[in-house]
């Protein structure tokens, strides 16, 4: 019963167009937010989870819909953090309505040569 | 009179959940949801616009994240308003390993047919944080206009 009522007062989200890609030994997560400033976005790290909140402005425009296809609701995504993230290290920009976020591999995760020294 | 049995609202109606799922079922079969903007050239693949009409003037907004001035070309011919431009990828394929690909590239035309009182040389776009939005003033004559009658 509480678990339905939650459900119905929650405010909806949408997913944002999410790339994901691996790019010098840095993962770089690229999501589509239009209409969504610095300000109105929250990113945060909370263990193992990445929390992207983008909340778009509210509108302000006074007339009748004629067409409308831009869905209404703020951008939500979660993302779950492998041991090989590097939580002290993530960098995040916003350009032209999209997110950038870089997450740093940690150094001890990285392949690496190990020198054979000969005696 | 007749007495109709009280109901408890916050009650859970197993009915409820039959309701949506016929409603969604429902949806898929509306026809109205296929766009009767698109024109011909226009590809299945394109940004999602919103038009208001308000008491002065048409707004269309589009969301094109992303993209410069230079990528995108408003332009109106008796009526027609065009949105064109390109998307570009911005990194290339060969570059990275790629865990998620949700995000389209390419050329994308939208056709929007205005009505008539619409006033085609005030029109003015504004690209801002990812959204195109274009002002489409009404005519003078199209507006609506107060007439005040005078009782003698």
């Amino acid at each position: 019963m509480a678990d339905k009522k939650e459900l119905e007062t929650k405010k909806r989200t949408l997913p944002a167009a999410c790339d994901i890609y691996e790019e010098n030994g840095k993962v770089v997560c690229r999501m589509e937010m239009p209409g969504v400033l610095k300000e109105d976005l929250d990113i945060r790290v909370d263990g193992n989870r990445l929390v992207i909140n983008g909340k778009k402005k509210a509108e302000n425009t006074k007339g009748d819909y004629r067409i409308r296809e831009i869905r209404d609701g703020d951008y939500y995504h979660e993302f779950t953090l492998d041991d090989t993230i590097d939580r002290s290290r993530i960098d995040a920009a916003i350009k032209n309505g999209i997110v950038t976020l870089t997450l740093n591999i940690k150094e001890a995760e990285k392949p690496r040569k190990i020198n054979i020294v000969a005696k | 009179m007749a007495i109709v049995r009280w109901k408890n609202r916050d009650l859970y109606d197993p009915w409820a959940d039959f309701k949506s799922l016929q409603d969604e079922i429902n949806d898929l079969f509306d026809i109205d949801r296929f766009p009767s903007t698109t024109g011909l050239f226009d590809r299945s693949v394109s940004p999602a616009i919103d038009v208001i009409e308000g008491e002065h003037e048409f707004t269309v907004k589009c969301e094109l994240p992303g993209m410069e001035q230079k990528d995108i070309d408003v332009s109106i011919a008796s009526n027609i308003l065009t949105i064109k431009g390109q998307k570009k990828n911005e990194v290339e394929e060969k570059k990275g390993k790629y865990y998620k690909k949700e995000s389209w590239a390419g050329n994308f035309q939208r056709t929007l047919s205005l009505p008539s009182s619409v006033a085609a040389d005030k029109i003015s776009a504004e690209l801002k944080d990812g959204i195109l939005t274009i002002a489409l003033p009404k005519k003078e004559e199209a507006k609506p206009k107060q007439i005040e009658v005078n009782i003698k």
